[in-house]
């Protein structure tokens, strides 16, 4: 690390790197100041501010398809790289993060699906669609009880789920895309998000609901 | 002169309700369910139930982040790919 901020010191750029720093502050210092050290690399550059901060969005996005976090960690780093190879694809102005977790997903379905022990899903067919909240409206109307449901039940929750409302939900609640976007990630029309996500997050609330009655973390109402 | 928003009722409420919240909804139909939700306290209690129930997934779910070691293996990859490319 010294010296690359001596070899900034010599050519004059360490403002650059320091600049760097403050807009990218989960990128090593290390990377940064090598990154600047070569100079002149716009396409890194711009990968690196724009593409970078979704690591994480891609890692989850990768560890919720695939299930265990091996592949996960090898699909973000394939998709990092493939993003990185086809910059000049990404349309400047359009959601980057809709644009990486598109190169995700057709790279688990044509890599990784075939391969994956697929976990048995709920059947949510059948699943009633009304809000819990006409089962909790006696007892708990602004669903406090949620906070006592620890991360980890809400991820199995949510794998729990068939893989096409699992998406959805995925990429609607967790990682914050519109609908129009989701129908472009996973290739369905916008009715079809809509009712996917309606079902998904229905039947996600009932399965939370059913393990906090099961904690006694709430009481069913005998209304 | 401002148009009113169109009445709706609690059937078109629920229906509207996640695109509602999630934003998706035309402005004028958006000025509906709000003047709706104004007016009829269960249908608030509802929206407000989900509005709670989707920020705890993304605030649950979102807790997980890629590794800090998977996080250096790319910026090293990133970094040779670079070197190669100037």
């Amino acid at each position: 690390m010294v010296t690359f901020q001596r070899a900034f010191a010599h050519n004059g750029r360490d403002g650059n790197c320091k600049h760097l720093a403050l807009r990218i502050p989960h990128l090593s210092d290390d990377f940064r100041c090598r990154s600047a050290m070569t100079g002149g690399d716009d396409k890194r550059r711009a990968f690196e501010e724009t593409a970078l901060p979704h690591l994480d969005a891609v890692y989850r996005f990768g560890l919720r398809l695939t299930g265990n976090t091996a592949q996960a960690e090898d699909l973000t780093q394939e998709t990092m790289l493939k993003a990185y190879r086809s910059w000049h694809q990404f349309r400047p102005g359009t959601n980057i993060r809709a644009w990486l977790l598109t190169i995700l997903r057709n790279n688990f379905i044509n890599e990784y699906r075939k391969a994956k022990h697929r976990a048995e899903s709920v059947d949510i067919s059948d699943v009633e669609m009304r809000s819990v909240f006409h089962d909790v409206a006696e007892t708990d109307p602004e669903g406090k009880f949620f906070e006592q449901i620890v991360d980890q039940e809400v991820l199995d929750a949510i794998d729990r789920l068939p893989e096409d409302f699992k998406e959805a939900l995925i990429l609607s609640d967790i990682e914050g895309l519109h609908y129009q976007e989701i129908a472009e990630v996973t290739g369905v029309p916008v009715g079809t998000v809509k009712s996917r996500l309606f079902r998904a997050r229905r039947a996600l609330q009932k399965e939370l609901f059913e393990y906090a009655v099961e904690m006694g973390y709430i009481k069913r109402s005998t209304l | 002169m401002t148009d009113r928003p169109r009445e709706i009722d609690c059937g078109e409420a629920a229906e509207k309700l996640y695109e509602y919240l999630d934003q998706e909804l035309d402005a004028a139909t958006e000025a509906a369910v709000r003047q709706h939700l104004e007016m009829c306290a269960p249908c608030f209690q509802v929206f407000d139930f989900e509005k709670t129930y989707l920020k705890f997934i993304e605030t649950r779910a979102r807790a997980q982040g890629a590794p800090e070691s998977l996080k250096r293996k790319l910026l090293d990859q990133l970094f040779r790919e670079g070197s190669a490319a100037d």
